[in-house]
């Protein structure tokens, strides 16, 4: 099987209203196995929130990661996506999220590194056309002369592959800081004394407003790959809502690793 | 007891477990790596539970290798870095 290029596909975009946290975590599943089972095409789906949370990865331990006393106390909700990598500390409006479902065939005997360049590639080119020289740094950051813009993460299912990335539009570095147990070990090889350098928002560097970013993104997608608006579909939202309530929303999956 | 370790040019490994016997018990692997299958994270732990302290690392490696399912892809994690997490979680608390 051959490789195949972003203009090979009928990329789909979705920009619906603010949604819950849980119900993000469940259409990345369920989106990913659309586009996998070829019921949907390739899509990008920019994420909107209606409340804070705390994003934590598939292999995360709960109780290493977030303060839940801290949590509570700021009205943070604290949820599971299904990819591996960091937590996000994400309050409306302060982050860019958003998530590409990409065949396969896209990453066709790339390497993981590769794999995240590629996916990343668009997302470069916008911030440059915004100002911002960034670049991809292995293994799934998103980096700037002035620090951290944001994280990547990959999976893969099916026939498809889910890259979803956080970057920081604006950040209450303090707040952040008091809920997500940020460790010495983990900022050893990083280069920084403080967790609160680590992150350098977007706001400071474009001063536009988040949409006009947003719009930037968008449309630098829409010249390099392509893409028309799409909407979820109302089965597609039905299957997400399903999985909020038997999977996402459940104890059991929050506390996978405890 | 407890350990982390900052896999270098990969990503945070953690192993979290006690001892019972003298042998490895409850033990739960953690971090910010990516794991494929995910299915692969609770037989990594139970490759590792119930071995004795006494065993060397090249052994557990293959352990943890032997287990996992096949097609198993690990990006920012190794069954080696593991392996060292869990030394540091048995000698938590002594001077580094």
């Amino acid at each position: 099987m051959s490789r195949s290029d972003w203009r090979d596909h009928d990329w789909q975009l979705i920009h619906a209203a603010p949604q819950p946290p849980l119900l993000h975590m469940a259409l990345d599943e369920a989106l990913l196995d659309a586009v996998g089972a070829g019921r949907r095409p390739p899509t990008l789906r920019l994420w909107e929130w209606a409340s804070p949370a705390v994003v934590i990865g598939r292999f995360q331990s709960l109780r290493n990661e977030v303060d839940f006393d801290a949590a509570q106390r700021h009205g943070i909700e604290v949820v599971r996506r299904i990819s591996g990598g960091g937590a996000m500390f994400i309050e409306p409006g302060n982050t860019i999220t958003y998530s590409i479902y990409a065949p396969l065939a896209m990453v066709e005997g790339l390497s993981f590194q590769e794999s995240y360049a590629l996916m990343d590639a668009w997302v470069l080119e916008a911030l440059r056309e915004l100002g911002i020289e960034a670049w991809y740094q292995p293994l799934n950051d998103l980096a700037s002369a002035a620090g951290k813009i944001g994280g990547a993460a990959q999976t893969r299912r099916g026939g498809a592959l889910l890259h979803h990335v956080t970057m920081a539009y604006d950040i209450d570095a303090a707040k952040m800081l008091d809920v997500l147990r940020i460790g010495r070990e983990k900022l050893s090889d990083k280069g920084t004394a403080s967790a609160a350098k680590r992150v350098d928002p977007l706001r400071s560097q474009t001063g536009l407003p988040r949409a006009g970013v947003v719009e930037r993104m968008l449309a630098t997608f829409r010249r390099l790959h392509g893409l028309a608006d799409d909407r979820l579909r109302e089965e597609e939202l039905a299957q997400a809502q399903a999985l909020v309530r038997d999977k996402f929303g459940t104890a059991a999956w929050i506390t996978d690793v405890p | 007891m407890h350990g982390e370790y900052k896999m270098p040019g990969g990503k945070l490994v953690v192993v979290d477990l006690d001892l019972r016997d003298g042998r490895f018990a409850g033990v739960r692997l953690s971090g910010d790596f990516f794991l494929e299958p995910d299915a692969a994270l609770p037989v990594i732990n139970a490759a590792l539970e119930g071995q004795p302290t006494g065993i060397d690392d090249a052994t557990l490696v293959a352990a943890i290798d032997a287990a996992l399912p096949a097609g198993t892809t690990m990006y920012g994690i190794s069954s080696a870095a593991i392996v060292v997490t869990l030394r540091r979680a048995l000698h938590e608390g002594a001077p580094a």
